[in-house]
This record gives C-alpha cells, structure tokens and sequence, in this order.
C-alpha cells in the first residue's frame, strides 16, 4: 500500500543510517582494537574507514533529522511531538534537541567532531583513544536504532512515523491511503514546549552535550594508558582536552543557570533540582582530575587518584545520563525526560563502561580475568534468572573491591611522603575535596535509586530499623525515601564546608611552590591580599548585614573574597604582569567571584512584594507584611519595596500577554501643619510642617493631635499616612504570560538591572483573556432574599427584590418584559462601619433573562451583576476589579557571578593556549 | 600514622558522613494515613486533584493560600491547605506531590508542589484515539 504525501524516503534514510552508524562504529571498534594490539597499520586504515562511515553517517542522520523538521512533515512522530508550523524558525534547533533521541544524536554527534579532531592530533595514541571513541559510539548508536529484536526494543529511533507508532498499529486510520489530507491532526505538529522558546535553548544544550563530549577525552586517553602500560604519559595530551572540557561543562552548565534565571519563574539561577545537579558532578570531578594531571610529574603517590577522578568523570556522565533519562527519578525532578523504556539500555550502557574501568585499572592479568568472569556470571545471574537488583549490587561491591585490589597490587601503590609545603600536597588535597563534594550532591541526588536497590531487602533492613529506631532506615527499608524536602537547605548545610575549603584552597594554591615552599616568602606574599580579603569581609558583613549565626556564609565570603584577591595579585607580584602566563589565576578569580556572587545573590535574595492587601493590612508601618505576592489591581499605586508600582494594563503579542507594569521612584511625603491623615480608625492633624519618620508612632506626639470628632465620610475621605509618596517614573517592567493551550501557560520573568542588584518580577496569577471589561471573572452566588454573601473584599446583604411594572418601564420595553430590581446593602470586610449601596438590575422577557445592569462599587473594587430571579431566590454574579498577583525578588550582587563566568572562561581559555604553545 | 591513611581515613569519614546525611535529611514518601499518623512531620506525599471538590483561591483575602482536595494513591482523600498561589495548571495535572505536613486542623499543611501535567505519550494516545474513533 502507498501512501500519499509521505516523505518515507527519509525515514527510510534515517533508518538506514542509523545502522551504518552502527556498524562503522563496530567496523571502527575492531579495527583500532587490532591495530593496539598487533601495531598493524592495515587495522589502523580499517579502524578509520569504520570511524569514518559512521562519522559520515551520524551528519546524515542529524541533516536528514532537520530537513524534515525544517519542511514540517508532520508524519513522522518526532517532528510532529516537538515542532509547529507557528513556532520562529530560530527555534528548530531547539525541537532538535527537545527530545530524547535528539539530544542523544547532539551528544553522538560531538564526539564524532572530537574523534575526527583525534584521528588528525593523536598521533600515537590514535588507536587505543579511538578504539574507546567508537566503543561509546557503537552504544550510543544503539539508543538510536529502534529496532526489534524479540520483545526487546533496542534505542528508540527518532524516524518512526506516527502510523509506525506500537500503539497505532492496526488502528483503522492507519489503512487510509490520504491519511495525511484528510486527518486535520496531521496539519500541524504539537509545537515546542514553551519554556524552551527562548534563546538560551539554543546554544544552552549545544555547549552542555559538548562539554559531555569533552569529558570522554581523558577517559579515553586513561584507559589506552593503562592499557598500553604507559600510566603516566597519556596525561600529557589529554591534560588540554580535559580543560577544554571544564571551559566548555562550565560555560553550559552556567548558561543553564542564565536560562533559569531568564525564563523560568522559580526564582533563581539554581534550584538543585537533579538534571542540574546531574551536570554539575561530572564538572567537579573534571576539575579534580585536571589538576591531578597537572601535578602528576611531580607527585607519584596521586596517580591512582588522577585515573580515579579521569575514569570517574566519564562514568559520571553516564550515570546522570541514566537519571535523568531512564525515568528513574520519576516524581522527583521537574524537568527530566519521562523513561519511554530506554532504562535497560541506558544501564548496560553505564555497567559496561564500569566494568571496562575497573577491569583495566586491574593490571594484573589474572585479577583482571578473574574479574571480568565474575562480571560475566553476574550479567548471567541478571538476565538469566532476573534477579537484576541484587545482580547490580553484587556487581558494585565486587567492582569496589576489585578497584582496591587494582591499588594495592598494582603499579599505583607508591611508599612516599611529600612535603607539606608543597603546592602538589594542596593541589592533591583540593582534588579530593572537589570528589567529596561531588559524591555529596550525587547521593543526594540518588535518592530515588537507593530506593529501587534496596527494595528486594526490606526484610533484612526492616527488624533493623525497628531496632535502631532511625527514621530513614525505616523509609529506606520500605523503599519510600523521598528527597530532602528543603533542597536548598540540605545542599547548602553539605556544599557551603566544601566551597569554603576549595576557596581557601585556590587562594593559596598558586603561592605554594612545587616540593617545598619557604614559609616566610610565603606570608609575605599573601599577607596583602588576606588583609584585604579580611577588610572585604568585614564590610560585605557589615552592608549584608549577616549576624554572627550565619557564621558560615561569612566564612565563605572571607574565602571567596581572599580567593579572587590573592590569584589577582598573582598577576603583577609573581607573574610580573605577563597575561599570557596568568591564564590559571584569571580562571581562579573567576571561580572565586562565581562562588562569590551565588552566596551574595542567594543570601540575600529577598521578597520585595507584599500583600498589602487584604486583612492584615500595614497599620502603622508600611513595611509590614504576611506574604511574598503582592496583589495589584489595574490603576492602582503601591509601595513595593524602595518603589512604587502600578499595574497599567495589559497587551497580547502573538502568543505572549504582557503584563505593563511603571515603577516610580519614592520620595519622602511632606506633611503640612492642618494636614489631616487617617490611621486605622482615628483622624489626625498635623501641628507642624515635617517629614515623616517610617512609622507613625514615632511621629505622633511630636507632630500631629487626633482630630476628636469627625463624621464617617471623612473618615473615609482621608488620605492614610504614609511615609512615602510616589514620585515619577523610573523604569517599566513587562513580566508575561506565554499563551500555550497544550503545554499549559508559562510565566516568564522581566528583570531589571542595575550594577549591584536585579529586580526580577514574575506573574503569579492573573486573567488570561483580553477582554477589556477590567473586571476578573465573576462568581456565581445564588441565594435567597434575606441571605449574607460573604465575598472576599464585601459583606452582601439581600434585602429584597421587586418587578418594575411602571407606566414608563411598560411603554418603553412593552409588556413581554419585566425588569427586577434588587437592594443590596454592601459592608466593606475589613471595615464594619462602611457601608454602601447597590441596585443590580435584570430583564425578562416572559421567563428568560434577556439583559441586566450591573452595579459597581468602585471603592471596593466589586461589582454586581443580577443574573437570575426566581421568586425569592436570586443568582448574582459578583467579579472584582481587575487584578494581577506579582512576586519580586531584589538578588543583590549577582552580576558578580556573571563576571566570574565570563573570566573563568577567558582564563581556561589562555590557560589552555599557553600550554598548548609550551608543547 | 602515615599522612596518606590520615587523609584517606578523613575522607572515608566525611564521605560516610555525607551518605548519612543526605539520607538523614531525606523526607518520605507517605501516603495521608501516614502523614496524618505523625503531624508535624514533614512528608511527600503523592495523589491526585479531587476534581469533584472545588478549587478555592481567594487572591484578594491571601495570595498565597490554595485550598483543593486531594485524593492520595490509596484513596483517603484530605484537604488542602497550599502557601502558595494557585499554580495555572493545577486543573490540567493528572499527578500532584504535596511536600508538607498534617495538621491538626484535620487538613494537609503543603508548602511546596511539583505538577505533573499530562505527558506528552498521552496526549498523543488522545489525538490518535480521536482519529480512531472517526473511522
């Protein structure tokens, strides 16, 4: 059968492919293999023409992968799941990579760019390096094959139609040769998920997957070092790649961070949720692992440690790759891929690759045989018997022993003793540190699983935990364990020590010299910049005002700040100036003013909005609050922090309602003497001309007398006092709305910037049409003469209801119609002695309601509209006055984490080039 | 004691710490027999919106109190009482996790939620079971 208006060629091209991919990844794979072993260079020749088919093949995916998006054939399931017709055309590299197999071939096809790049630098380790290139792209180019094999479905192929779709096979439809013509869903995609229109989602996940990329480098470089024996002199070449890895890991881990910040509406530029986290692990770990490499020449005991943190960093990628795409994490992270059953390839995927580290890190040839039996049996006893949990734990705690016994009897153990006072001493301590801080957030973050693997031994763990008594070991042996619930507070009790220790660390790192550093030279070197960093501290304490408990955040600060002055003045004292050379303290400085920034900015983050509305209204000083949102209605001006706001209207462009907001400036209110103000239910009169103080308590003896007798409408009349009035406009702010029916609406802030702050704003809830009758939308009370209704500003008292049968009602509309009047006495809620009237009117004609005319009452922000009578019984629709509620958080310094981005960048960068001259 | 056994002995201890920790400071995930068994408590507990039950949001009196019903996996269903504002897709999710605890007001005291709103595999079930049924 045929169909019409399918573009089948190119998913049969894709597919296609997609299997070449594979098999020049194997025909690569053997090639290199051979080559290692035997130095023939016929098998170099093969391994290449295997890398470069599949090079040649994964471009051709990802072309054939963006004609069909770029020409919408909405057929095929991944273009209609992530892309529209109405979507900016900038945004298909977005749809590229929205989806799983997508961001899969982003990543194949990075390392297929630094392979190539091998192929061409390597040199003499282009075989081994290789040989692991195309080993991981053989596995990644599984996860896109797609293809059946018994019940098991291996990778998921981003060439599918939509009638190939498991769940549509057989479905009537898909028998209809015009499908295509006649089914309008087939018209357009589903679109882009909103929160991904943004320009960060461009150049966010290419850097992120190129930074992945990066980290196999020096895995691949420590495993053909062990496997060639030669265990010191891999670190040469690899050492470049792995701090082009950390530039490139960083940038697009800190670019993830600019997106939330931008885009998103959870307040903040990290959140710790568990796809941050999983990128930052692997980025500690590299960090660890290139300055292990730095010092290696100089330190033999660390070289275990450097293939640790090398082999580790890669096995880490995985590892988040599994969590955050196998659906393990399932309720726990916002944003991770949903399973779409790729677990059990994602974890064989993982598993290898930690058996092949281990097993080389085993360079006895026996204990390496005896291991990778015992891998053999336990792969048997998984997937044989299906007993995969216990299998995996078996293979972990085999594995951990199996790389101790790799130390201890292998080349690595080395009996030396090095210097305190050396700067390989303090570089080997902070490499740990970083580790120690990686496994933190990786525990943490690894909740979910620890429940998955402990779930077969809740009777063991169980007695166990009624025995102790620990809470945890309870929730852990009924496999319940949630993350912690204050993620901020957990990661930040664990990280903040770390941070601390690494800053200190960084300070002083450069001063030491290798073996052996005079003490004294040392001091006075780094007497300058710990002076300033302490004269630093004690002001950033004093303007952020941080109490003696928050002990630690000032310690940090102490840290950060010594950090960025002491590899500052590394320049002009000991580098004599030199910019080519001071690549390594630019990153630093940059890396002390990232830690910096994030403490200032999440310190001191705070809420400028409040809910000054309602019943716990400001008495006496205008600061008082119950609330982080703020409630504001169109027209109206409110104090909001060191501003004031008003809510000016709202405007639709394309897909997104703006939200216009004007921020006007403070100024100081002057009172006038005989200037009367209200204060809660007394009038007051000023004796004197006066500034105001910020309370009126504190004004009030001196400078105003309680007026004693006024009548109720003055009351009402008088202006309250206050201690500021607003002055004229300052800026304008113009948070929105994205419309998306499909995905549900997305908030997206607007930030205003100044040098040492931000205010960022976002909607919280607002009325999403564009109706211009500014009122929000009614709610229908339907009650009996007599009745209370008690809305959220008004008490309603229904005293009656009456037909309109006049001479003039009856000449004007004729007899078919009555008109019905309703008289309603309207309270204030927060003030019983304010009262008001309304007279809401409906007509019938003979016993439908055909029109009616509502009744406002604009002092309370209410309106009434009588939308049915039924003898006593009445429907009234009551709606307020047009409202937004806005959240504003000022974060204080954070531009300083964007400068240490930018220079932590910048000095990998000349670092890097300095070194690649120096070769 | 040699230095190197020092440091490793540190790291070993910190590290063992750290794993502790994290699962030390772990909440759990509970059903609302559970949560309501220890108030006070913190706890995640997973369900669904009770769409029968009205959705009460009162911006004007408290922008950040949410009141729904939720009906947990076992099926008690409890009241809820949510510090924030009524998030814009409440109405569309198909799966809710309250982070809070039990009251003793007899309603759920929640001052965190994570929505999961329907996935994009259902929705396409949806579109294709709409072609289906025109045929």
């Amino acid at each position: 059968m045929s169909y019409i208006g399918e573009h089948t060629w190119a998913g049969q091209l894709g597919h296609f492919l997609a299997l070449v991919s594979f098999a020049g990844a194997l025909l690569a794979l053997a090639g290199y293999v051979l080559f290692t072993r035997g130095n023939d260079p016929g098998w170099r020749t093969v391994g290449r023409i295997g890398f470069r088919a599949h090079s040649v093949a994964v471009v051709g995916i990802v072309v054939t992968l963006f004609t069909m998006l770029f020409n919408h054939w909405f057929e095929f399931d991944y273009v209609w799941k992530h892309s529209n017709t109405e979507m900016p055309l900038r945004y298909i590299a977005s749809c590229f990579w929205e989806g799983q197999e997508g961001s899969f071939l982003l990543w194949t096809f990075w390392n297929v760019v630094l392979g190539n790049l091998l192929i061409r630098r390597a040199k003499e380790w282009e075989g081994p390096v290789l040989a692991v290139f195309a080993l991981v792209q053989g596995f990644l180019a599984t996860m896109l094959l797609g293809v059946h094999i018994g019940d098991v479905r291996i990778g998921s192929s981003p060439f599918l139609l939509v009638r190939e779709l498991p769940e549509n096979i057989g479905l009537p439809w898909t028998h209809i040769t015009d499908y295509l013509q006649k089914i309008p869903q087939f018209k357009d995609g589903r679109g882009l998920n909103p929160l991904l229109q943004n320009y960060w989602m461009v150049i966010h996940p290419p850097t992120l997957f190129l930074g992945f990329a990066c980290t196999l480098v020096p895995f691949a470089y420590a495993i053909a070092g062990l496997w060639t024996r030669r265990l010191k002199d891999w670190m040469a070449p690899a050492l470049p790649w792995t701090f082009v890895g950390v530039m490139v890991l960083g940038t697009g881990i800190l670019m993830g961070g600019a997106w939330a910040y931008e885009a998103l509406s959870f307040g903040g530029f990290w959140a710790w949720d568990p796809v941050e986290n999983a990128s930052l692990v692997p980025w500690l770990t590299l960090v660890g692992a290139g300055h292990l490499m730095l010092i290696n020449k100089r330190k033999e005991t660390s070289l275990f440690t450097t293939f640790l943190l090398a082999l580790g960093t890669f096995l880490l990628v995985l590892y988040s790759t599994f969590l955050t795409r196998s659906g393990v994490l399932g309720d726990t992270s916002v944003h991770s891929f949903t399973g779409e059953g790729m677990l059990p390839g994602l974890l064989v995927f993982m598993l290898a690759f930690v058996a092949l580290s281990v097993a080389m890190l085993n360079t006895v040839a026996s204990n390496r045989r005896f291991y990778l039996g015992l891998c053999v049996v336990m792969l048997a006893l998984g997937v044989g018997l299906r007993v995969q949990v216990p299998a995996i734990l078996l293979f972990g705690a085999v594995s951990l022993v199996m790389t101790v016994a790799a130390y201890r009897t292998g080349p690595f153990h080395v009996e030396a003793e090095e210097k305190l006072m050396s700067r390989e001493f303090w570089i080997f301590i902070g490499s740990l540190v970083l580790l120690l801080s990686a496994l933190q957030v990786s525990f943490s973050t690894s909740v979910p699983v620890f429940n998955l693997l402990l779930e077969p031994f809740h009777g063991v763990l169980a007695p166990l935990a009624e025995r102790t008594g620990w809470g945890w070991l309870n929730d852990l042996a009924q496999a319940k364990l949630a993350p912690p619930a204050n993620a901020r507070a957990h990661y930040n009790k664990w990280q903040i020590p770390f941070a601390f220790i690494v800053a200190l660390l960084v300070a002083v790192g450069q001063y030491f010299r290798y073996k052996d550093t005079d003490r004294r030279r040392f001091l006075r070197e780094l007497s300058l910049a710990l002076a300033g960093a302490v004269a630093l501290t004690a002001l950033g304490t004093w303007l952020l005002g941080y109490r003696f408990t928050e002990l630690d955040l000032i310690a940090l600060f102490f840290a950060t700040t010594f950090a960025a002055l002491a590899n500052a003045f590394y320049i002009p004292k000991v580098l004599k100036g030199s910019l080519a050379k001071a690549g390594p303290s630019i990153a630093h400085v940059g890396f002390a003013l990232v830690l910096l920034g994030a403490l200032i900015s999440t310190s001191r983050q705070h809420e400028i909005s409040r809910n000054t509305k309602g019943p716990v209204l400001s008495l006496l000083n205008e600061d008082f609050n119950d609330s982080k949102d703020m409630l504001l209605y169109q027209g109206d001006t409110l104090p909001m922090g060191e501003h004031f706001v008003t809510f000016t209207g709202k405007r639709q462009e394309g897909v997104n309602l703006y939200f216009d907001m004007d921020y006007l400036s403070a100024e100081p209110n002057r009172y006038h003497a005989g200037d009367t103000v209200r204060v809660r239910n007394s009038l007051f009169r000023a004796k004197d001309d006066h500034t105001p103080g910020p309370e009126f308590l504190a004004d009030q003896p001196a400078h105003w007398e309680p007026v004693e007798t006024f009548s109720r409408s003055a009351l009402w009349r008088t202006p309250r006092w206050t201690a500021r009035r607003p002055g004229g406009r300052t800026f304008a702010l113009a948070p929105l709305v994205q419309l998306n029916p499909r995905f549900g609406n997305v908030a997206e802030p607007s930030t205003k910037h100044w040098p040492q702050r931000d205010l960022y704003t976002h909607i919280r809830y607002a009325k999403l049409d564009t109706l211009g009758d500014g009122f929000m939308p009614a709610r229908l009370y339907e009650r009996n003469v007599g009745d209370t209704i008690v809305t959220p500003t008004c008490v309603v008292l229904i005293d009656s209801v009456r037909a309109v049968r006049d001479s003039v009602t009856i000449a004007r509309l004729g007899p078919d119609y009555t008109v019905y009047l309703l008289n309603m006495k309207v309270r204030d809620l927060y003030d019983d002695s304010r009262w008001f009237e309304a007279r809401p009117v409906v007509i019938y004609r003979f016993d439908q309601p055909v029109g009616s005319k509502g009744f406002a009452i604009p002092q309370l922000n209410v309106k009434f509209d009588l939308a049915t009578v039924k003898g006593r019984q009445v429907g009234l629709n009551v709606s307020e006055r047009e409202f937004v509620i806005m959240q504003a958080i000022v974060f204080p310094g954070i531009n300083i984490l964007w400068i240490g981005c930018i220079l932590m960048a910048a000095g990998t960068f000349v670092a890097i080039r300095q070194r690649m001259r120096g070769r | 004691m040699k230095r190197s056994h020092l440091i490793a002995l540190v790291i070993i201890a910190v590290a063992v710490a750290a794993l502790i920790g994290s699962l030390n400071d772990s909440s759990s995930y509970a059903d609302l027999n559970e949560a309501f068994a220890q108030p006070g408590e913190e706890f995640h507990v997973v369900g669904t919106l009770d769409r029968s039950q009205p959705i009460v949001y009162e911006p004007s009196v408290n922008a950040s109190l949410t009141r729904f019903t939720m009906t947990d996996l076992k099926g008690r269903s409890c009241e809820v009482k949510l510090a924030m504002a009524k998030p814009a897709d409440l109405e569309r999710s198909e799966r809710l996790v309250l982070i809070g605890e039990a009251s003793a007001d007899g309603a759920f005291h929640a001052k965190d939620m994570l929505l999961k709103c329907p996935s994009k595999y259902n929705e396409e079930n949806k579109v294709t079971a709409g072609i289906g049924s025109d045929n």
